[in-house]
C-alpha cells in the first residue's frame, strides 16, 4: 500500500449508530463490501447509489451526513455530485473513496467541497476511521492529496499568473503543516515536531481546504456572472 | 472545365481564321466533332464507373484523329492544328488516370502526331510540343503524390482515432482491474494467513498499475512536448511502483529539461535505495515535489532510526565519500543544494534546484 490516511484515530464526535451514511459506487461488488463494513461497524447506511443521477435523487430523500463517493461513476461524475449535494445540504460531508488515482479529479472534488480522500486499497479500519472523522467535521488527507493542494496554492501564488486580489494565500504555519502532511507525517508527529496541540494541527489543515474551496466558489460565481453579462 | 475553355478557344480561333480552311465543310465537321466529343467526355468522366480504359483510348484517339485530319481540311502548310490546345483534355485525363507514365505516353503520341502532320517544324511548334511532353508527366506525377498524401492522411486519422479509442477502453478496463485488486487486498488483509499474502501482492500490483496509468495519461495529455522537456511530476510518479513509496506532487505538469529531470529522478532513486538498505526493503518513504517559478524543491523522507552521529564524518575521514556525498555532488552539478537532516525522527533529504524562469 502506498498511501495511507494520516493522523491517529480522531476524537469521535458522534456515535457510529447515529451517523447516517450513503455509499455511491458503480461497482456492485465494491458498493456491497463498503456497505457491509459500515453496517457491521454500526453505521446507519441510509442509501446506496450506482450513478450520479441516482446519488443526487437519493441524497435529497435520505439526507445522509456522510457520502462515501467513488469519483468514476456514470454522469454526473463524482465532482458534479459533490458540488450538487453540498449545494443542497452544506452540512453534509463528502469522503472520496477512489481507485482511479486520477490526481486532477481528486483535486477538483476537493475544490468542490469534499473533505476527505482515501484510496480504495485503504484497510477496513482506515475507512471506518475516515468516515467517523469526516462526520465529525475533520479532514482526511493523504500525503498525495496534500501535495496536490500545496501545488495548487503554489501555482496560484506564482507571480507569472495573473494577479488576483481574491487569491487565497496560506499563512506560513499553514504551509508548514500542509508540507509535513505531504511528506507523510501524521498529525501526531506534526504536533510533536511543531510543539502544537493535535487540534491546532487539524485546524490548520482544515483551513487550507476551506480557503481552496472558498476560492473555487468565488471563481464559479464570477464565471456565472460573466456568462450572464455576456448573454445580455 | 478545362475542356470547356479549350473548346471555346479552339472554336473561336477556327471561326476567326475560317479563311485558312481549304475545305470549310470539313472544318465545320471537325468543330462539330469536338463539340460532341467534349459533351460526351464531360458526361462520361463524371461517373467513376464510366472512366474505363476504352473511354481514355477513345478520348486520345479523337484528339489524334483531329490532329491528323488538319492537313486535309486546312491544306498543307497550315499554321495551327484544328483542335489546338483542346488536346490537353485527353492528355490530362491520361495523366490523372495513369500517373506520369500515362501523361508521358499520351504526350508523346500527341506530340508525334502533331509533328508528323506538319511539313515544317517552327520554333513555336517545337515549344508547344515540348510543353505537352513535359506537362503530361508532371501533372501525372502530382496527381500520384496528392493521392498518396490523401491516403497517408486518412491512415494517420484512422490511427489517431484508434489510439484514442484504445486509451478510452484502457481506462475503463484499468478501472475495473484496480477495483478488483483493491478489493482482494482489503479482504485478504482481513482474512489473514495466506490470503493476507495474496492481498499484499494484489496491493503492490494495484499501486503499480495506478502509477502506470497516471504517467501514461500525462504523456498522452501533453500536447506538442518536445524531446528536450519532461514532466518531473510524472517521472517521479513512476517511483511509486516501488514498495511503500509515496509520491506527492502538484496536479499540473512540472516541465524541465529532460536531462535535469532524469538526473533528479536518479538522485531521488539513490535516496530511496539508501532507505531500502539502511532502514529496510519494506520501510515506508515519502517523496514531495514542489514547483516554484524559479526553483523546484524535493524532499525524500523516511522514518528509520536515522544516521548515527559521526558516521558520515568517519566515512569521509576513511576516504570513503559514500552515498551522501554522491547525492550532494550530483545536485551541485545541477546548480542546486542538498541538505540532510537526520535524527530519531528519521532521515530527510531536502533538495533545491534552481530552474530557468519562464517555466510553464
Amino acid at each position: 500500500m502506498s498511501e495511507h490516511a494520516t493522523g491517529g484515530a480522531g476524537e469521535t464526535v458522534a456515535t457510529d449508530a447515529s451517523i447516517r451514511v450513503m455509499v455511491v459506487d458503480d461497482h456492485p461488488m465494491w458498493r456491497d463490501a463498503v456497505e457491509r463494513d459500515l453496517q457491521q461497524a454500526g453505521f446507519d447506511v441510509v442509501a446506496v447509489a450506482a450513478t450520479g443521477t441516482e446519488a443526487l435523487t437519493r441524497f435529497k430523500a435520505a439526507r445522509p451526513q456522510v457520502v462515501v463517493l467513488d469519483l468514476q461513476i456514470p454522469e454526473p461524475d463524482g465532482v458534479g455530485v459533490t458540488r450538487e449535494a453540498l449545494a443542497h445540504d452544506p452540512s453534509a460531508r463528502v469522503l472520496v473513496l477512489s481507485a482511479s488515482g486520477e490526481q486532477a479529479d481528486v483535486l477538483e472534488a476537493v475544490k468542490a467541497g469534499a473533505t476527505g480522500y482515501l484510496v480504495k486499497s485503504a484497510s477496513r479500519e482506515e475507512l471506518l476511521d475516515a468516515v467517523r472523522r469526516v462526520a465529525g467535521g475533520d479532514t482526511v488527507f493523504t500525503p498525495g492529496l496534500a501535495g496536490l493542494v500545496l501545488g495548487e496554492f503554489r501555482r496560484m501564488a506564482d507571480p507569472a499568473a495573473a494577479a488576483d486580489p481574491m487569491q487565497p494565500q496560506l499563512t506560513e504555519r499553514e504551509t508548514e503543516v500542509l508540507k509535513m502532511v505531504a511528506k507523510g507525517m501524521s498529525y501526531k508527529q506534526i504536533a510533536e515536531r511543531l510543539v502544537l496541540s493535535h487540534r491546532t494541527v487539524q485546524n490548520h489543515v482544515q483551513n487550507t481546504l476551506r480557503k481552496l474551496q472558498m476560492h473555487n466558489r468565488v471563481e464559479l460565481t464570477r464565471w456565472a456572472i460573466e456568462q450572464g453579462l455576456d448573454e445580455d | 472545365m478545362l475542356r470547356g475553355v479549350t473548346l471555346a478557344n479552339a472554336v473561336v480561333l477556327n471561326f476567326y481564321r475560317a479563311d485558312n480552311f481549304q475545305r470549310p465543310v470539313g472544318g465545320v465537321i471537325c468543330v462539330l466533332v469536338m463539340l460532341a466529343w467534349t459533351a460526351l467526355a464531360v458526361w462520361a468522366y463524371a461517373a467513376p464507373r464510366r472512366r474505363t480504359v476504352g473511354l481514355l483510348v477513345a478520348d486520345l484517339a479523337v484528339a489524334v484523329g483531329l490532329l491528323a485530319v488538319t492537313p486535309l481540311v486546312k491544306g498543307d502548310g497550315f499554321n495551327a492544328t484544328v483542335p489546338g490546345f483542346w488536346v490537353a483534355g485527353a492528355l490530362l485525363a491520361w495523366a490523372v488516370r495513369y500517373r506520369w507514365v500515362g501523361g508521358l505516353l499520351a504526350a508523346v503520341v500527341l506530340a508525334a502526331t502533331d509533328l508528323l502532320v506538319r511539313e515544317e517544324v517552327t520554333q513555336a511548334n517545337y515549344g508547344n510540343v515540348f510543353l505537352i511532353v513535359i506537362g503530361g508527366p508532371i501533372v501525372g506525377f502530382m496527381c500520384g503524390s496528392l493521392q498518396q498524401m490523401a491516403a497517408e492522411r486518412d491512415r494517420a486519422e484512422r490511427t489517431a482515432a484508434a489510439a484514442a479509442e484504445r486509451a478510452r477502453l484502457a481506462r475503463a478496463v484499468h478501472d475495473g482491474v484496480l477495483q478488483v485488486l483493491s478489493l482482494v487486498q482489503r479482504r485478504g488483509a482481513e482474512l489473514g494467513g495466506e490470503a493476507a499474502e495474496l492481498g499484499r501482492l494484489a496491493g503492490e500490483q494495484e499501486s503499480r498499475l495506478r502509477t502506470l496509468i497516471r504517467t501514461q495519461e500525462r504523456t498522452v495529455a501533453g500536447p506538442g512536448e518536445s524531446d528536450a522537456v519532461l514532466d518531473l511530476a510524472a517521472e517521479l510518479g513512476r517511483l511509486e511502483s516501488r514498495v511503500a513509496v509515496t509520491v506527492a506532487a502538484p496536479a499540473t505538469p512540472v516541465e524541465l529539461p529532460a536531462d535535469v529531470v532524469r538526473e533528479l529522478c536518479a538522485v531521488v532513486g539513490a535516496c530511496l535505495d539508501n532507505v531500502a538498505v539502511h532502514v529496510g526493503p519494506q520501510a515506508p518513504a515519502w517523496v514531495l515535489l514542489e514547483a516554484f517559478a524559479d526553483r523546484v524543491e524535493l524532499s525524500v523522507r523516511d522514518e528509520g532510526p536515522g544516521i548515527p552521529a559521526g558516521r558520515l564524518e568517519q566515512a569521509a575521514a576513511e576516504g570513503r565519500l559514500g552515498v551522501s556525498e554522491s547525492i550532494r555532488g550530483r545536485v551541485a552539478d545541477l546548480g542546486g543544494t542538498a541538505e540532510l537532516s537526520t535524527g530519531s525522527f528519521g532521515t530527510e533529504w531536502e533538495i533545491v534546484v534552481p530552474v530557468a524562469s519562464g517555466r510553464h
